[in-house]
């Protein structure tokens, strides 16, 4: 089962994910995919307080900021992945602190989002919704929201269930909720 | 007349287009520049013609025909806007919004390219 969650920043999104792919895996593999590549103290922190947050939850923490079909190679695909975020997955395959900005990373994150949803057994994904506020924003920031906007509404076609997340409280979009 | 709702990339006007079967001809794309054109089935993008009143000053109106689909983007949920014609922007929108849904038939929220009836 494959499902996408969305919502606004610090609706309960994670937590909900985390339970929900806690009850898909039941006893088999659980893996988080650790999308954020650290740039400062302050992400180290952030980091720092996720892993202490999921300890003991039986996760196995899959490190994959780009490119995230490559974290397969040394996982069991009958597992159930939990990829938090795919905002943080984007920013860092359009803005890139190594490299060149790649402004058409959409379309290409969207179709690994979707293959890799398509070769795990069970999947919940977790995107930002940051697109009903009154901002006019500049050209790459707007490009991104695009391509962020893209890749959750490939994913919630591909998904079986599509949930908001509003203070902690679930919308159903699309499908059911995991037994 | 329906209305379609929803933020920014979200897919209403695809969802419009397909449920009402919209021709290209059939849709006014609102600019901050010109007054929309009524006479047209659909006329998308109903915060561009707002944004455009409150730079000129002046008041929007609603023109819509009987069986009119009108699009309108969701700008409520952000942080208060600190420039002053984005302020006005963000509640004029939403005054206008709350207008055209009590009008329409049928309203309809677009959250990630999925339909959620609202009225």
């Amino acid at each position: 089962m494959t499902i996408f969650i969305s919502g606004g920043c610090k609706n309960g999104k994670s937590t909900l994910a985390e339970e929900m792919a806690r009850r898909l895996a039941g006893s088999g593999n659980l893996y988080y995919v650790a999308t954020m590549i650290p740039q400062d103290g302050e992400d180290m922190e952030r980091i720092r307080r996720h892993v202490r947050q999921r300890a003991g939850k039986g996760f196995q923490t899959l490190e994959q900021g780009r490119r995230l079909e490559d974290c397969l190679d040394g996982a069991c695909q009958d597992g159930t992945f939990l990829v938090d975020s795919v905002t943080a997955l984007l920013a860092n395959e359009m803005f890139p602190a190594d490299g060149p900005w790649d402004l058409q990373a959409g379309e290409r994150t969207a179709q690994e989002l979707c293959r890799f949803a398509g070769r795990v057994k069970n999947a919940v994904f977790v995107g930002d919704f940051l697109f009903s506020d009154a901002g006019i924003y500049d050209g790459p920031t707007e490009e991104y929201r695009r391509a962020l906007a893209l890749c959750h509404r490939r994913l919630a076609d591909v998904c079986d269930s599509v949930v908001e997340v509003c203070a902690a409280c679930c919308i159903l979009h699309k499908g059911v909720m995991p037994e | 007349m329906d209305f379609v709702i929803g933020g920014a990339w979200q897919g209403k006007l695809a969802y419009a287009k397909e449920t009402f079967q919209l021709a290209q001809e059939d849709i006014f794309y609102c600019t901050r520049q010109d007054m929309p054109d009524w006479s047209r089935r659909c006329v998308a993008g109903l915060e561009e013609y707002v944004l455009g009143c409150i730079q000129r000053g002046e008041a929007w109106q609603l023109r819509p025909r009987a069986d009119a689909v009108l699009i309108c983007r969701d700008i409520f949920c952000g942080v208060v806007p600190v420039e002053a014609p984005l302020r006005l922007w963000r509640e004029e929108t939403g005054r206008m919004a709350a207008e055209i849904a009590r009008q329409a038939d049928t309203v309809t929220r677009l959250f990630c390219g999925l339909a959620q009836r609202l009225k």
